[in-house]
């Protein structure tokens, strides 16, 4: 999955993992069923002389066809719930201690971003805020804290395989760890009016130095 | 042999047609292409561009182009609508990036302007009387005593601009939400002229230039 698009947070390979699970196993089924399916139209092909039957599938040796994989189908459901229980356990329900908690605030058709100051405490006079860029730090443990302005909307950060909606009213709080530096796009991925299609920003992942060097940087200069 | 003509000249066909949807033949610009660009801007300040308070659009319908084109390359280089309080700004940045084709900002900016000016009803209620010291002291200088502004100085006409988005960019000006940003040269000297302000004065001067109507 990497492949197609890096993955930058400590839980992004898990995510992927869960996905790939899903696509296998419904792949698998899926070839199967279609090819089962274009066997038995060939194997009962229309044949000069021969009449159509009815079958009404009440038969054990009929009814099989459908009961076996249906099990297994059930069963290989099973495998995936547990694979992302796991996973949401882990993204959703946990939250591990924050190295920094930073806001998010999402509005037509814009992502505004509050971070901590020097002092790392949110809600006081060094914070930085910044419209469309969000810069954290490398390996350290975030707390977002989500809200909107107006309508819904959706954080997304797809190297982070991170999305979640952001609900007028409320704060919805959750973490991200950044694995490696760059430059990443954050998107909206919930219809949010007319302009949500460029409802876009850039999500700056700096080493501890370059960040340091942000804060100091951005705390001179920002009027709150 | 005989039996592949049919699929030859359905592939003939469809060469054609594919060519023909790849004419080089340059896109429209002016009142053309402007008449087609305002359709996303319809959808907040209405069809013609008279505004909707209930989403701080204001009516933009006939200002002059050089000052439409003004303020959405300030938003695309983000010297204005790049604040995070300034709420109405951010909504219209994504809209001014979306113009990207090189003459888009001349041909939506012209067709605006060839639009019917509006005049919106006032909704403040400041004191007239008392803004017009105020009007003469500070804004007559770049705005004109008519309010039509002076286009060498970059000061738009005011007169026919809602009057609460006069008082909200007033305040933008003031907090620094407009104005502040290093590029923005014309929009610094509004901001050292809005530093002085009190809301009051702000609604006294706003009273005063919807008179001059």
């Amino acid at each position: 999955m990497e492949r197609f698009l890096i993955q930058a947070s400590t839980y992004a390979g898990s995510i992927d993992g869960v996905i790939m699970l899903i696509a296998l196993l419904v792949g698998f089924w899926f070839l199967l069923a279609e090819g089962i399916f274009f066997w038995l139209i060939w194997k009962f092909r229309a044949r000069p002389g021969e009449k159509s039957q009815y079958l009404t599938g009440k038969e054990k040796h009929v009814k099989r066809w459908i009961t076996i994989p249906h099990a297994l189908v059930l069963l290989c459901d099973v495998f995936i719930i547990i694979a992302s229980v796991r996973v949401w356990y882990d993204v959703k329900q946990q939250l591990p201690e924050a190295d920094s908690t930073i806001r998010v605030i999402g509005q037509q058709w814009a992502w505004t971003f509050q971070h901590p100051g020097i002092d790392n405490e949110l809600d006081t006079d060094d914070d930085i805020y910044t419209v469309g860029d969000l810069h954290v730090e490398v390996e350290k443990t975030y707390h977002f804290q989500l809200q909107s302005r107006d309508v819904l909307h959706s954080f997304s950060v797809p190297v982070f395989r991170l999305k979640q909606d952001a609900i007028p009213g409320r704060s919805i709080t959750g973490w991200f760890q950044a694995t490696e530096t760059g430059d990443h796009d954050v998107q909206c991925a919930e219809i949010c009016g007319i302009g949500h299609g460029i409802m876009a920003a850039r999500i700056h992942i700096e080493d501890a130095q370059t960040h340091a060097q942000w804060i100091a940087d951005a705390s001179a200069a920002t009027t709150p | 042999m005989r039996r592949l003509r049919t699929p030859r000249i359905a592939a003939l066909a469809l060469l054609t047609a594919g060519l023909a949807a790849c004419d080089a033949t340059p896109l429209p610009l002016g009142m053309e292409r402007g008449t087609e660009l305002f359709e996303t801007c319809a959808p907040c300040h209405g069809a013609n561009a008279a505004g909707n308070p209930d989403i701080a659009a204001p009516a933009i319908a006939g200002l002059p182009q050089w000052y439409i084109e003004d303020q959405l390359r300030g938003y695309q280089e983000g010297y204005r609508g790049d604040h995070y309080t300034d709420l109405a700004g951010l909504r219209m940045r994504p809209m001014a990036l979306s113009l990207t084709r090189e003459g888009d900002i001349e041909s939506v900016a012209e067709y605006v302007a060839g639009l019917d000016p509006v005049y919106p009803e006032s909704t403040l209620h400041g004191n007239a009387g008392a803004g017009a010291t105020t009007y003469t002291q500070i804004c007559v200088a770049c705005h004109g005593v008519d309010g039509l502004g002076m286009p060498e100085l970059h000061a738009p006409p005011i007169v026919q601009l809602n009057d609460w988005y006069l008082y909200q960019e007033l305040q933008n000006f003031r907090s620094g939400a407009r104005g502040a940003a290093p590029g923005d040269t014309w929009g610094l000297t509004m901001r050292a002229n809005s530093l002085a302000l009190s809301d009051e004065v702000m609604q006294d001067v706003i009273a005063y230039v919807q008179t001059l109507r």
